[in-house]
C-alpha cells in the first residue's frame, strides 16, 4: 500500500514551492514561474535565479467549477493571478461569498488552507482571499 | 524578562449563533461563536496570526531561534505541527519546533519554555503561537459553545511593546474536562460547580496570588486582568477572591467568539494589547486540566509607536458571515455524505 | 511530407456509449471497416508497419499500454508498432507518425488506429481521469491541480474570450447548435439530435462559464487510417487523399506560464508550420475538422488555425459562415461536440471525416470543395500546450 501523498518524496521536494513560494526567475527574459527549474520553459536560458513569488496579485481568470474531485465539496474556483511585480500563480479562492463577487481585475492576497487530507496526513498550501478595501 | 516585541490574531469569517447548536438538541445556548471554514484548522489560523505577528514585531525569520506552537486541537498525536509553520516562514533547521499540547494550558506553556530558552540564553528571539479549534461531538453543549481562533507573539528582549516580570504556575491533578486519545471529542460531562470552583478558580486565584507575592504587588494595582474565558462569567470568581474591580477585566469574548480553549486568554490579551497604553500593567492567567500559569506585563513606550501595524482583533470580530446549521454541521464533519 | 504521402482507406465506427463493445471489439471493427474502405482491395499482409493511439492506458477503463496490444489484436504480430500518447491530439498524431514512417522510405503502407474506452466509468469520473483529480496522481501539487481538467481550462479561458473580446455564454452556445445540427446528418456522430440557444444556457453549469451542453460528451470509439507512398495510391485507392502537412505546435506545459487565454499557441505553432509545409494559406482551406472539446474552444481554434482575426470568430459564426454549407464549413461531421471525443480514436474520426468529404461521399452533410483542401485539427495537454495538424488534399 503506498504511502499517503503528502508523506512522498514528490511532496517533500515541493514544500519550497508551496510553503515559501520559492520560484525561479530568468535573468534573460524575465519570465517567473515555479516550481523551481534549471531550464527556463519560456526561453530555453539557462540564467536562472530564486525568486520569492509574493502573496498578492489581482484576478486574471477564474471559472467556478460545480463538478470537482471526489471528496470536494463544490463549487470550487479554480483562478490565475497575476502576482504583484510579474509571475503568474494558480490557485483556488477561499471565502467566496458568491462566485459574482469574484472579477477579473479583483485584488487577493494568498492564505494557508488545508487543501485535502489522505488517510489522516493534511495537505496543506495557499488558496487566494479577495482582499478587503 | 523578556516581552512581547510584537503580536498578531485571527478569527474565521463564519460565524453562527450558538443556540442554533443547542436548541435542536433540548438544550440552551447564547451568544455566537466563530467556526473554521472546511479548509481551515489551527495550522492554518496559527500561520495568518503568525504574519501577522511577524509584521508587528518588524523581525525577520533568520532572528527567530524558536518556534513553541501550543493546542489543544492538533491533527496529530504523532507528528507535530510547529515545522509546517516553520517552513512557511522559513525558519532555519537549527531553529527549536515543539508543539505544546495535553490541556488547554498548552499555549501558556509554550509561553513559558519560550521565555526559560530566552533567559537560559539559549535563544534570544522566539515565536509562541496559540490556535484552537477543538473537536466537539454532535449536540453536546462543547458543540454549541467552543469556538476557533488563533494569536501569536514574537517573545524577545529588544523593543518590546510589553515586558513580562514575573511568572508563577499552580497545577495539581484535577479531572475535569477531557478527550481520551481514542475519542474524537471533547467530554461534556462535568459537574460545572464542582469544575467551576475547585478547577478554575482555586487553580488561577492560587497562581495569581503566587505571582503577587513574588513580585510584591496588589491585584488591584493593575490596569487589566485578562483570565482564560472558557465562558463570559467565569473569570470573576478568582478575581472577586483576588480583590479585583469589575472594570479592570478583559471583555468577555466567549459569547463572541467562542470557548478558544488553550488561546483564549491570550486571544483576550491581544484584544487588551490594542488599546494599551504605555505604562499600563497586566495580569494573565491561564487555566487548563488543573493547572494554571499566571504572568504580569507592563506595557512600553514602543507601543505607540507600532501601533498602526497591528491587525486588531476588532477587524476580525468585526469580519464576519453567519453560516446554517446545516453548513455548521458538515464542516465540523458531523456529518458525511453517504459512501456510496 | 508534400507529395509523398496518400491516405488509401479510412474506417471507423460509429462513435458513442458504447457498452456492448470491448476496446478489442472496436479496435477490429474499425481495422475491418478501413480494410474494406481500400476500394481496390489491399492484403492485410502489406501492411508493413502500425502506430496505434490509446490515451487512457487502462487509467479509466479497458485500455493498452503497448503498441503490440494493437497488432495481436488484429492479428498482424509480424510487424512493428508503436503506441503513441499525446494528450487530446493522440489520433491526429498517431496519424502523423503513420505519415512519417512512409515518408521516411522505411515502409510503402502503414496503419494508424486510435481507439479509446472511456464509458466502462460513469461519465463523471472519466472526466476526472482527464486532468480533474487534482491529487498526487497529476505529478505536481495538489495546490495548483486541484480542480483544474479540461472543463476548469477552457472555462477559464472563455472567461477571458468574454472579458477581453465580449464573447458572451450566447455565442458558445451557437457552437454547439451548428455542431448537432451537422451530427444529425453523420452516420458516426455519438449524438444525432439538434439542439437550441435555450437548451444550452438552461444545462447544468459544469464550470461557469460554460454549461453541460457546452462541453462534449464522454465516448466510445475507434478509428483508423491506412497510408502508402503517394506513387503507389492509386494501385490500391480510386481515390486516394493527399497529405500536405502534418505537424505538431508545443507551448507551455503549465497553465500559470502560458501567456494568453484567449489563444492557445500550440495551435497557432501547430497550424502556422503545417501551412508553410503545405505551401498554402489558411484561406485556401475549403472545410476543416478543429477540436471543438468545449464551445468556446471552437471559437477559439477558428482564430488561432488562421482562418479569421482574433475577436471575429463569434459574429461570423452568428453570420452563417461556418455552417455546413457556407463558405468555411467548421466540423461538418458536428465536432467533438455532437460527433463525440473517445480521445485517441477523435483525430482518426476526423481524418475519416475529411477524407470522405475530399472524395465528395459525405452524402447529405457534403461540403462545397473549391480547391479540395481539408485541415484536421486536435489540440490538449496540461495546459493544451500541444496541437497537431493534418492539411489533405484531393490532388496530389
Amino acid at each position: 500500500m503506498t504511502q499517503p501523498a503528502p508523506a512522498s518524496p514528490m511532496f517533500w521536494r515541493f514544500n519550497p514551492e508551496v510553503f515559501r513560494l520559492i520560484g525561479i526567475k530568468c535573468g534573460d527574459c524575465s519570465h517567473i514561474s515555479y516550481p523551481r527549474t534549471k531550464i527556463c520553459h519560456e526561453c530555453g536560458s539557462q540564467n536562472l535565479e530564486e525568486y520569492k513569488l509574493p502573496k498578492k496579485g489581482t484576478v486574471h481568470t477564474f471559472c467556478v467549477n460545480w463538478a470537482p474531485p471526489p471528496n470536494f465539496e463544490p463549487p470550487i474556483m479554480p483562478i490565475i493571478v497575476d502576482l504583484e511585480g510579474g509571475g503568474r500563480y494558480q490557485g483556488l479562492m477561499t471565502e467566496f461569498g458568491a462566485p459574482e463577487d469574484v472579477k477579473i481585475g479583483a485584488k487577493v492576497e494568498m492564505v494557508l488552507r488545508k487543501l485535502t487530507t489522505d488517510r489522516g496526513l493534511n495537505i496543506y498550501g495557499y488558496k487566494f482571499r479577495l482582499v478587503e478595501e | 524578562m523578556a516581552g512581547i516585541i510584537g503580536y498578531g490574531v485571527y478569527i474565521p469569517l463564519y460565524r453562527i449563533e450558538q443556540k442554533e447548536a443547542a436548541i435542536p438538541w433540548g438544550s440552551w445556548a447564547g451568544g455566537e461563536k466563530a467556526v473554521c471554514g472546511a479548509d481551515e484548522d489551527i495550522v492554518t489560523m496559527a500561520a495568518e496570526a503568525t504574519d501577522n505577528a511577524m509584521k508587528h514585531a518588524g523581525v525577520n525569520s533568520a532572528q527567530i531561534g524558536a518556534i513553541y506552537i501550543g493546542t489543544a486541537s492538533s491533527p496529530y498525536i504523532e507528528q507535530h505541527v510547529a515545522p509546517i509553520l516553520a517552513e512557511t516562514l522559513g525558519l532555519r533547521p537549527e531553529t527549536t519546533m515543539i508543539d505544546y499540547s495535553g490541556s488547554l494550558n498548552a499555549v501558556a506553556n509554550a509561553l513559558l519554555g519560550c521565555l526559560d530558552a530566552i533567559a537560559a540564553k539559549r535563544i534570544t528571539c522566539g515565536l509562541v503561537i496559540g490556535a484552537e479549534n477543538r473537536a466537539t461531538a454532535l449536540g453536546t453543549e462543547g458543540d454549541a459553545n467552543f469556538g476557533a481562533g488563533a494569536m501569536a507573539m514574537v517573545i524577545g528582549t529588544t523593543g518590546t511593546i510589553a515586558d513580562f516580570e514575573g511568572l508563577h504556575t499552580y497545577s495539581t491533578f484535577f479531572l475535569d474536562r477531557w478527550r481520551s486519545a481514542k475519542d474524537s471529542w471533547v467530554s461534556n460531562l462535568n459537574d460545572y460547580r464542582f469544575d467551576r470552583e475547585y478547577g478554575y478558580q482555586k487553580h488561577v486565584a492560587e497562581a495569581c496570588k503566587g505571582l503577587l507575592e513574588k513580585l510584591d504587588r496588589k491585584a488591584q494595582d493593575y490596569t487589566y486582568t485578562v483570565f482564560a474565558q472558557p465562558d463570559d462569567r467565569i473569570a470573576s470568581l478568582p478575581s472577586k477572591d483576588l480583590g479585583i474591580q469589575k472594570e479592570g477585566l478583559a471583555p468577555g469574548i466567549a459569547s463572541i467568539l467562542g470557548d478558544l480553549g488553550s488561546c483564549s486568554a491570550f486571544v483576550s490579551l491581544a484584544g487588551i494589547l490594542d488599546k494599551a497604553k504605555p505604562n499600563e500593567t497586566i495580569l494573565l492567567a491561564s487555566y487548563g486540566s488543573g493547572a494554571s500559569n499566571a504572568m504580569s506585563l507592563t506595557v512600553r513606550n514602543q507601543i505607540d509607536k507600532k501601533r498602526r501595524l497591528i491587525v486588531p482583533l476588532e477587524k476580525y470580530i468585526n469580519r464576519k458571515q453567519y453560516i446554517t446549521y446545516t453548513s455548521y454541521l458538515r464542516v465540523k464533519e458531523h456529518v458525511k455524505r453517504g459512501p456510496y | 511530407m508534400r507529395g509523398k504521402v496518400a491516405v488509401i482507406g479510412v474506417g471507423m465506427i460509429r462513435f458513442g456509449e458504447l457498452f456492448d463493445k470491448s476496446l478489442e471489439t472496436m479496435i477490429q471493427e474499425a481495422y475491418l471497416n478501413c480494410l474494406k474502405n481500400v476500394d481496390k482491395r489491399i492484403d492485410p499482409k502489406e501492411i508493413k508497419a502500425a502506430w496505434f493511439g490509446q490515451w487512457s492506458g487502462g487509467f479509466i477503463g479497458q485500455g493498452a499500454q503497448s503498441g503490440h496490444s494493437l497488432t495481436s489484436m488484429i492479428g498482424k504480430r509480424e510487424i512493428p508498432c508503436t503506441r503513441l500518447e499525446n494528450a487530446c491530439p493522440t489520433g491526429g498524431d498517431t496519424f502523423r507518425h503513420a505519415c512519417l514512417g512512409v515518408a521516411s522510405g522505411l515502409y510503402d503502407v502503414v496503419l494508424a488506429l486510435g481507439a479509446e474506452k472511456m464509458r466502462d466509468k460513469p461519465a463523471a469520473e472519466s472526466l476526472g481521469g482527464a486532468g480533474g483529480g487534482g491529487g498526487a496522481e497529476t505529478g505536481n501539487h495538489p495546490a495548483w491541480m486541484i480542480g483544474q481538467g479540461g472543463p476548469a481550462i477552457q472555462a477559464m479561458h472563455a472567461t477571458r474570450q468574454m472579458y477581453e473580446l465580449g464573447y458572451t455564454m450566447e455565442d458558445f452556445a451557437r457552437v454547439a447548435v451548428k455542431n448537432h445540427h451537422n451530427g444529425t446528418f453523420c452516420p458516426y456522430a455519438h449524438f444525432q439530435f439538434e439542439i437550441t440557444i435555450e437548451r444550452v444556457l438552461n444545462s447544468p453549469v459544469i464550470c461557469w462559464p460554460l454549461h453541460l451542453f457546452d462541453c462534449c460528451p464522454q465516448t466510445d470509439g475507434a478509428a483508423a487510417a491506412i497510408v502508402c507512398r503517394a506513387d503507389l495510391a492509386k494501385k490500391y485507392s480510386s481515390k486516394p487523399v493527399y497529405v500536405m502537412a502534418s505537424n505538431v505546435g508545443n507551448d507551455h506545459n503549465q497553465l500559470w506560464d502560458r501567456n494568453s487565454f484567449i489563444e492557445q499557441q500550440s495551435t497557432v505553432k501547430a497550424a502556422r508550420g503545417a501551412f508553410q509545409m503545405a505551401g498554402i494559406k489558411p484561406s485556401d482551406v475549403d472545410f476543416a475538422e478543429l477540436h471543438d472539446c468545449f464551445t468556446n474552444t471552437e471559437l477559439m481554434n477558428i482564430e488561432d488555425v488562421g482562418f479569421v482575426r482574433k475577436g471575429e470568430a463569434a459574429r461570423r459564426l452568428k453570420d452563417g459562415e461556418f455552417d455546413m454549407h457556407s463558405r468555411l464549413p467548421i466540423n461538418p461531421s458536428g465536432g467533438l461536440k455532437a460527433h463525440g471525443h473517445p480521445i485517441a480514436a477523435t483525430g482518426l474520426g476526423q481524418i475519416f471525416e475529411v477524407v470522405t468529404q475530399l472524395r465528395e461521399e459525405a452524402d447529405k452533410r457534403q461540403v462545397k470543395l473549391k480547391n479540395g483542401i481539408g485541415l484536421q485539427h486536435n489540440v490538449g495537454g496540461p495546459a493544451f500546450g500541444v496541437a497537431v495538424v493534418n492539411i489533405l488534399s484531393r490532388s496530389p
